[in-house]
């Protein structure tokens, strides 16, 4: 197994929200009391981020549990791990601030506060996932924890949401799952190798080789093998909004409460990126994937994902359902960078992975802070809002243009490597249509999320009448920003994802350094 | 010859005399006897599991006073010990779980008829596990269909005696082809005791003797087992007698009964006919094929099913479905994925009915599972128990059923030549299990409609209270009891104990299966 | 008149028994019949057994007559087995017997469709 020593530390962050979670659902002394929870609630996010921190700092691997004799449950902390754990428990700190405010009107905080510190512990374990079995134990949990948050309002909505959700889920994790099996015949539960562990040998199929260790394991034909790559791309594909396994998303994430779809779309669809990573670059192996058809596949349907996610959410009406469509279509952005299989690519990649988890989680916020202040939902009847919140939707604005991707905001830096990424590729047609695909989506991302500015600041007479009757003779409109708990937060993300984009240098040598070892 | 040795016989003898001792006893009290006939055995067929273990081999045990050719033996080895350990721990925590409600279902009068039936199946089991002898084999086969007969037919209601009617009709198919089948093997080899007749077997194979014959008595037998282990497509008789037994019988006749012909046919492959042999005829290619077709048809009525037990029935006849595609697999580790999943099913089966019960009780009893709406709240260990066993029976990671799938699946890939259907077949069952368990467990979890309306705004315990009124008032149960809290707590652990440490049991399959060539 | 079937009379019936017996069971409606195909099907199985156990010119293996010699008897496993066997089948006959009275006490009729039909109506009323 691995070189380093068990690194205990590894577990904390894991088990600790994990278990505040479960008190606050199991212990009676949590009942009814608000205060309780809520302090609960920020003090463990406190001191996880602490603790990823010291996990994170120090490394290393982990066995957790010898399921068999050849499957081992591990962790282990790479470059990719930090990446992703530190923007999970970042987010999920914030977010939590910021829910403390925003669920005061809904029902049944505790359960909500419960299942959000386990999701929380469960997808620390899924960054430190050492093998695909820990992967996909982690992704499974995952999918169950997260479950309760889309089943909050348990409306007939949120029932039917939910089933979704999980049977999407399910079967994209089962598909994944037999590609993890055939895997598994050729290199073992092997732990994560960046660059991969598979090699072809013509003429024979496909075998392991790691460094050092020589070729080993059953060869496996090609035909059979693609396939079992295709497999776990779909299967996994399915957390990341791709088509064809997206039906889901737009229907779960606006049916929680705006917390929940912020981080459901912020961050767990990331797993399902987290997951492809693992999959293609650290088992295995771009090498052997590129130019053949699961490639192409790959690229056609991340390209389709998000044209077809930007012109749905062009038409979409409800503010929330139209950042859910545009989560499809975003991510997909990811995964187009992670399909060049090419290394600026990559880099743009997970870029976008960063910022657009910002950006997300800010866009959401900001629109579960206009129904916690005015109860409305619909891009139509949010008309004028800027006379009211000029702040907030400040932020919606900034956020929105970092999304397009305007220079100097975030979204251009990634979307810049994305495409350079993309036209370096050697992937034949590709290479240029991708790119075109993207400006594309990003006049309709624009197209999407900027009418709501210009009606909120600028709402012309027309809309001011409705205004004036929807709010009968209030007198003049007072300045109503959405209380400190809520817009620290979203000031905090739209901060980040402008300032990220400014000086972009030390994230982007980090991952470029990423990159230069899978690739 | 050591003590331990002597107890597969003891237990067999001492569950068979507490159902003849329970005839004279009232019902509380042939209850308390069956419990300590299945504990006690089930202690001592862990003491001759670790026998086996410990001296790493198997023996035979002779009955009577005639050496091996012509007496009646008894044979244990770890294979043997492991399944009737097993069967000991999901019959007791079965019997215990469901305690309450046979006293309710059953007369008065017939309370001990029923534990002695219970303890007629053990007896049956632990013989149909232990004997080495195939006359012996038929007539304790003939005594488990009486006893499963009994169990079905004690809850006096129309629809169970015309399910055990059905189940005695398909059962004496099996039996009667199990029948021809040994006479016909008998006639071949002139023995009925396992290990000379493989002798004897292996000796006309090698000679090319009687090729027709061997395959009608492989193939006769097999069906037979088949049929009465509710093999699809003869498994109609499966939903009825699962669905209206009381839950104890479902429980047993679910995840034991078709288990003990299984190990029984497995035991005869291994044991009379020869792995090889069975292998070289084909017979398990049309296991394998029936049984992909279990897997997939099997889901399907699940799917379309409404009323819960019928479903958790129909489940049955999925998951019996995937243990013949293993058999069918014809590799060692297909066989142990076979058995392994035989463990699985047995306590994941068990699990599912019970704590079903535990959901009724608090649902006013209907059939539809839409009724069971909510009741995840009003019996939350109940509700507990029943998403662990789903999520079991659908494969989720650290639970028994993740171990199955990965055996299934690993063995799939060593055998070239079926990996393909094995692996899409298990895909698209998989997929189809998560459709209706996953269905059931929101249900479960799901406020109704009109109760969560006339609730909003409360918290949710007053909440509860509303959905409890609602339908807790119909319901004659009391209160989920304490015994049916630990049945179902038992179950779940050692489900959790399968599933996480598999390895060592699955080590010891392998050396069992060993054992049996 | 050489061919097998003819030299193996008694198997040949025997199976021809069984089959009927069989078809008997599975295929007929009324659950009487079903009972008398069950026994048909399980008496053939004696007879094949006793068949086989039966040597031409030989006697019952009752030591008789002080005859110690083994030759001079057939051989008594299958008689050992045919004994067991009715036995079984006597219980499981009369089980099913049972049974079926307290159907037909239940629903007026032998015929296993239309019992299953009318528990079916008795469950939804």
């Amino acid at each position: 197994m691995y070189a380093i020593e068990e690194n205990i530390i590894l577990l904390l962050p894991v088990v600790l929200p994990t278990a505040v979670g479960t008190a606050i659902l199991m212990v009676p002394g949590f009942d009814r009391n608000r205060g309780r929870i809520i302090a609960a609630v920020l003090g463990t996010l406190l001191v996880e981020a602490a603790l990823a921190g010291l996990a994170l700092a120090t490394g290393g691997s982990l066995v957790l549990w010898q399921l068999t004799e050849t499957v081992a449950l591990s962790f282990h902390v790479d470059g990719i791990s930090r990446l992703f754990a530190a923007l999970t428990v970042g987010v999920w700190l914030l977010v939590g601030i910021y829910s403390v405010s925003y669920m005061k009107q809904e029902e049944e905080e505790r359960r909500f506060f419960g299942f959000y510190l386990i999701v929380l512990g469960v997808l620390v374990g899924l960054d430190f996932s050492g093998n695909l079995i820990t992967l996909y134990v982690f992704y499974e949990l995952m999918t169950l924890t997260s479950l309760p948050l889309v089943l909050h309002e348990r409306t007939k909505e949120a029932v039917a949401a939910g089933l979704k959700y999980l049977f999407y889920s399910v079967a994209g994790a089962f598909l994944a799952l037999f590609g993890i099996f055939l895997l598994m015949q050729i290199c073992g539960n092997q732990p994560f190798v960046p660059g991969g562990l598979i090699v072809r040998l013509p003429g024979e199929g496909l075998v392991s080789f790691q460094e050092g260790m020589g070729s080993g394991g059953t060869p496996v034909k090609e035909g059979l093998f693609l396939a079992a790559v295709f497999c776990m791309l779909v299967g996994f594909g399915a957390k990341a909004g791709m088509f064809p396994l997206h039906g889901w998303l737009p229907t779960a994430h606006p049916v929680a409460p705006a917390p929940a779809s912020a981080v459901l779309s912020g961050v767990i669809t990331k797993s399902g990126v987290l997951a492809v990573i693992r999959v293609v670059y650290f088992a295995v192996g771009p090498k052997v994937l590129r130019g053949t058809w699961v490639q192409q596949v790959w690229i056609l349907l991340t390209l389709l994902t998000v044209f077809m996610g930007s012109m749905l959410a062009y038409k979409e009406p409800v503010l929330k359902k139209r950042l859910a469509y545009s989560t499809v279509s975003q991510v997909s952005y990811v995964l187009f960078g992670l399909s060049m299989l090419q290394s600026q690519a990559f880099v743009g990649a997970l870029s976008h992975v960063v910022f657009h988890s910002l950006i997300k989680n800010a866009l959401f916020l900001c629109a579960g802070a206009v129904i916690v202040m005015t109860g409305k939902t619909r891009v139509r009847d949010m008309r004028g809002l800027g006379e009211k919140m000029p702040l907030l939707l400040g932020c919606y604005t900034v956020a929105a243009l970092a999304l397009v991707g305007i220079p100097p905001a975030s979204g251009f830096v990634s979307k810049w490597y994305l495409a350079v990424g993309a036209l370096a590729s050697g992937t034949g047609v590709w290479a240029w249509l991708g790119p075109v695909v993207l400006l594309v989506s990003a006049l309709l991302t624009a197209g999407y999320l900027l009418p709501l500015t210009i009606q909120g600041f600028f709402p012309g007479t027309y809309g001011k009448e409705d205004v004036d009757a929807g709010q009968g003779k209030a007198g003049p409109e007072a300045r109503q920003e959405p209380s400190g708990w809520m817009m620290g937060p979203i000031l905090i993300l739209t901060a980040g994802a402008l300032l990220f984009g400014c000086f972009p240098g030390a994230l982007l040598a980090a991952l470029e350094t990423l990159a230069g070892a899978v690739l | 010859m050591s003590l331990v040795q002597n107890f597969p016989f003891f237990s067999i003898i001492l569950a068979m005399f507490s159902g003849i001792l329970s005839s004279v006893l009232d019902g509380k009290k042939a209850r308390n006897v069956s419990l300590a006939a299945i504990v006690m055995t089930t202690v001592m067929s862990a003491a001759v599991l670790h026998f086996c273990v410990r001296t790493g081999q198997s023996y035979t045990y002779m009955m009577g006073h005639f050496p091996a050719p012509w007496g009646n033996e008894i044979r244990a080895g770890v294979l043997e010990g492991q399944t009737a350990v097993l069967f000991g721990v999901v019959m007791f925590l079965a019997v215990v779980g469901g305690m309450d409600h046979t006293a309710m279902d059953v007369e008065e009068s017939k309370q001990n008829l029923f534990y002695i039936m219970i303890d007629l199946m053990l007896s049956s089991l632990l013989a149909l596990i232990y004997t080495n002898d195939l006359f012996t084999a038929y007539v304790f086969v003939e005594i488990n269909t009486i006893a499963g007969c009994g169990l079905i037919m004690i809850r006096q209601i129309g629809r169970s005696l015309s399910s055990a009617i059905r189940y005695m009709i398909m059962s004496q198919l099996g039996s009667g082809l199990f029948l021809i089948g040994l006479s016909l093997l008998y006639d071949v080899t002139g023995h009925l005791l396992m290990s000379p007749a493989k002798e004897a077997v292996a000796a006309i194979e090698a000679a090319g003797l009687y090729e027709v014959p061997m395959l009608v008595i492989m193939a006769v037998v097999s069906v037979g087992l088949a049929i009465k282990s509710g093999l699809y497509p003869f498994h109609y008789w499966i939903p009825d007698t699962y669905g209206y037994a009381t839950p104890t019988a479902s429980a047993v006749l679910s995840g034991l009964v078709s288990k003990g012909y299984i190990f029984l046919l497995i035991k005869i492959f291994y044991r009379v006919l020869g792995r090889e042999n069975v292998i070289a005829s084909q017979i398990v290619n049309v296991l394998f094929v029936f049984g992909l077709a279990g897997m997939l048809m099997g889901s399907v009525h699940a799917i379309l099913e409404r009323d819960t037990r019928r479903m958790i029935a129909y489940s049955s006849v999925a998951q019996i479905g995937y243990i013949y595609m293993g058999i069918g697999l014809g590799t060692q580790a297909g066989m142990v994925a076979a058995l392994f999943h035989m463990f699985t099913h047995s306590a994941t089966k068990a699990l599912l009915f019970i704590s079903a019960v535990g959901l009724y009780e608090v649902s006013g009893d209907r059939k539809d599972f839409r009724s069971l709406q909510g009741s995840g709240y009003r019996n939350p260990l109940a509700g507990i128990g029943f998403a662990v066993g789903s999520l079991s029976m659908v494969g989720f990671p650290m639970l028994s059923g993740f171990i199955s799938k990965l055996l299934f699946a690993t063995s799939a890939l060593q055998s070239p030549h079926k990996m393909l259907p094995t692996v899409i077949a298990l895909a698209i069952s998989t997929i189809l299990n998560a459709v209706y368990f996953l269905r059931l467990v929101i249900t479960l979890y799901t406020i109704p409609e009109a109760e969560n309306a006339a609730g909003k705004g409360n918290d949710k315990r007053q909440r509860v209270f509303v959905a409890a009124k609602g339908q807790g008032e119909a319901s004659a149960f009391p209160a989920s009891s304490r015994k049916l809290r630990l049945a179902i707590v038992s179950f779940i652990l050692l489900n959790l104990v399968l599933g996480l440490c598999s390895q060592p049991i699955v080590n010891q399959i392998g050396n069992g299966l060993t054992m049996f060539e | 008149m050489n061919t097998p079937l003819f030299v193996n009379m008694e198997e040949t019936v025997s199976i021809i028994l069984f089959g009927i017996g069989f078809t008997m069971l599975m295929l007929h409606r009324n659950l009487i019949k079903k009972i008398l195909g069950m026994n048909i099907m399980d008496t053939a199985v004696y007879l094949f057994l006793a068949v086989k156990g039966y040597i031409r010119g030989r006697m019952v293996p009752i030591v008789a007559d002080g005859i110690q010699d083994v030759s001079a008897y057939i051989n008594p496993v299958p008689s050992g087995l045919v004994l067991t066997g009715i036995v079984v089948s006597v219980s499981t006959t009369a089980l099913m017997l049972a049974l079926t009275i307290r159907l037909y006490e239940r629903y007026g009729s032998l015929d296993l469709d239309e019992i299953l039909m009318r528990a079916k109506e008795e469950e939804r009323a």
